[in-house]
């Protein structure tokens, strides 16, 4: 049985809900703080926290990562893909390393999977395109964002 | 049968089995690392140690023979001690390297220590490490990560039957290697990776290839001799990765040979026809079914036809040629063909002392039981031959007769074909063969056809249903 709820003839007529809802929009449109800023001049302060960008950290140059394929195991969004090798100096290593963004949620798991701190999300969140995303090796490689 | 009582379960056994066996039937599990059920008993890991009532110290599950009336614990908290103390020890001189390992995932070391172990280390002293030689083709050897269990030694010597690995130096300095560090030897190397409860020794054509736990397995029969091994085929996305032993005691107990074991590389390879494909001038132009399929049939006409069904194909494959090919063309004669120099079952054997067999392929034993004899030579009415494949028999000389080719093919073997229709292998169907004791075996599909490739029943109704549209027309 459907419960009609019980109003009264003020509330029937509207009128004076109607003006009651526009005063609270003129109220806060004239004299109430602003939420919005001027985004590429004026830029919000983020948490340090906040999960952007991924990149590789290396050190002396050298990619932290070895290849160990936790970060797709975990992946949510099954955006990583990396091919292993080996070279002289490094027993595993990535020969490839892509990051599908447009498919990435951010949710931080590599991060948190990496036994070897390499795969991490920085502080950049501007990552519009012109073209599908994937983010290759070599672009993860340049330690943008570092943290 | 005589009892005992393992953590208050009671548990029947034979005599003289040990305690690990007579555990695991009952559903308790203890760990192990130098018992292997299929070699010589060392006891050396001290893994395995339960308490037994009425004696004072720790025994080792995997040296000691149950007896009747035996109280046996094996969760106590002097067992887990022990156990913990175990792992610590182990783990002393381990790298832990696993994010780079090929073992991970599937490794008793890790297992254990995940369960068994604790998950700090109280030392801080540096590691024993090794140089690494090179030991051969097929195994890595990496001995930083060794526990020296010793399975693979007693394998060598008890199961491959040669004696090519050893322990060199002694207590901490121990060091398992080849012989003066030469390569292995033994068609059966692929075993060490399997038994070595580590990533010590691990096999080099997977190295890095995929991480285990991607795999996805299916139980499946090696196509590589008559013993018909059983293995399971490890593959993700349609491609095969390797294949490892399934235990069967009858058969082939725990073991694979190498051949059988890397013979899965046809299957993904570059040099596979996949595409059906008609011979103009010197070279294949690929097609599409339809057209291949009625080109074979103007090929056919008003030809007397030979023949030859690989002894590679299962009994349906086999039936169904049978009872299809004799309505859609005028046949000569069906012979079957496989190995060079086996033609019949007599002439097969063993080829070593342990599971190789002279036939190359599988089901030469089936073949003979559908009728077919082997093929030596062709009646000269022979106008064409029909060839069916599955991948690993070896295609007899044909004479420059022109023929036509139904599964398998590898680019390389085609010389005189005319027309190829592409069929599956092994791990692309389903299927029963018989082995060289006459035991059926059925198998199971692991991976769909590649390409355009089709199964033969497939291309049979492809076949039948294009004559009978052209009938009709
Ligand atoms: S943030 Fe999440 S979805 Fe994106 S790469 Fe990391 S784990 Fe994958
Ligand atoms: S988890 Fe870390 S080390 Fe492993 S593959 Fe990903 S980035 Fe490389
Ligand atoms: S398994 Fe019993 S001591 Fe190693």
């Amino acid at each position: 049985m459907l419960l009609k709820p019980k109003t009264s003839i003020l509330q029937k007529i509207y009128l004076p809900d109607i003006i009651i809802g526009l005063w609270i929009t003129i109220k806060n449109f004239f004299f109430g703080k602003k939420v919005t800023i001027q985004y590429p001049e004026e830029r919000r302060n983020y948490s340090s926290r906040l999960r952007g960008m991924h990149y590789i950290k290396t050190i002396n140059g050298v990619e932290n990562c070895t290849a160990c394929m936790l970060c797709p195991t975990v992946c949510p969004a099954e955006c990583i893909h990396i091919v292993a090798g080996e070279r002289p100096d490094k027993e595993k290593y990535p020969i490839s390393f892509e990051v599908d963004v447009l498919r990435c949620c951010f949710c931080g798991m590599c991060e948190e999977a990496c036994p070897k701190d390499a795969i991490k999300l920085s502080n950049i969140y501007e990552m519009s395109m012109l073209k599908r995303s994937v983010y290759e090796k070599d672009f993860l490689l340049e330690q943008r964002g570092h943290k | 049968m005589p009892k005992c009582i393992i953590n208050g379960k009671e548990a029947e056994f034979k005599p003289g089995e040990n305690i690990i066996e007579v555990a695991k039937r009952v559903g308790i599990y203890i760990p192990y690392y130098c018992y292997h059920p299929a070699l010589s008993i060392v006891a050396q890991c001290r893994m395995c140690a339960v308490e037994i009532e009425k004696m004072p110290k720790l025994q080792t599950a995997c040296s000691t023979p149950a007896t009747e009336g035996m109280i046996i614990k094996t969760t106590t908290e002097r067992v887990k001690k022990n156990q913990r103390a175990i792992m610590e020890f182990l783990l002393l001189n381990h790298p832990l390297d696993c994010p780079i390992c090929d073992k991970s995932g599937e490794c008793d070391l890790q297992d254990f220590s995940f369960q068994y172990g604790d998950s700090f280390m109280r030392s801080s002293e540096e590691r024993r490490t090794y140089v690494d030689l090179d030991i051969g083709g097929v195994i890595k050897k990496n001995m930083n990560r060794c526990i020296h269990c010793t399975r693979c030694l007693r394998f060598a010597e008890g199961v491959a039957e040669i004696h090519e690995m050893v322990a060199v130096k002694r207590g901490n300095n121990i060091e398992i290697s080849t012989i003066d560090d030469r390569p292995l030897e033994t068609d059966y190397a692929g075993n060490y990776a399997d038994i070595c409860p580590t990533g010590s020794l691990s096999i080099k054509d997977f190295r890095f290839k995929k991480r285990v736990w991607y795999l996805k397995k299916t139980p499946t029969v090696c196509e590589g001799c008559s013993r018909g091994c059983n293995m399971e085929v490890h593959e993700e996305r349609g491609t095969v990765y390797r294949c490892v032993p399934r235990v069967n005691l009858e058969i082939n107990k725990y073991w694979l040979c190498d051949e059988g074991r890397f013979n899965f590389k046809y299957v993904n390879s570059e040099n596979r026809l996949t595409e059906p494909s008609i011979k103009s001038a010197q070279k294949f132009d690929f097609c599409d079914w339809s057209t291949a399929i009625e080109k074979s049939r103007e090929f056919f006409q008003g030809k007397k036809t030979t023949v030859l069904v690989g002894s590679d194909l299962t009994q349906e494959e086999i039936k169904l040629i049978l009872d299809f090919i004799p309505k859609q063309i005028s046949v000569l004669s069906f012979f079957h063909y496989g190995t060079p120099g086996v033609l019949f079952s007599k002439d097969d054997g063993p080829a070593d002392r342990i599971l190789k067999m002279k036939s190359k392929t599988s089901n030469l034993y089936g073949i003979e039981k559908l009728g077919l004899t082997g093929f030596e030579k062709y009646s000269p009415q022979t106008g064409a031959f029909l060839v069916f494949r599955g991948g690993r028999a070896s295609v007899p000389d044909l004479g420059g007769i022109p023929t036509v080719g139904i599964g398998v093919f590898q680019k390389t073997i085609i010389e005189n074909f005319k027309i190829i229709l592409p069929g599956t292998t092994f791990v692309e169907k389903d299927g029963t063969i018989f082995n060289f004791e006459g035991v059926e075996q059925k198998f199971k599909r692991a991976i769909l056809p590649p390409g355009q490739s089709k199964n033969l029943s497939e291309i049979f109704m492809l076949w039948a249903h294009l004559g009978a549209a052209r009938r009709a027309a």
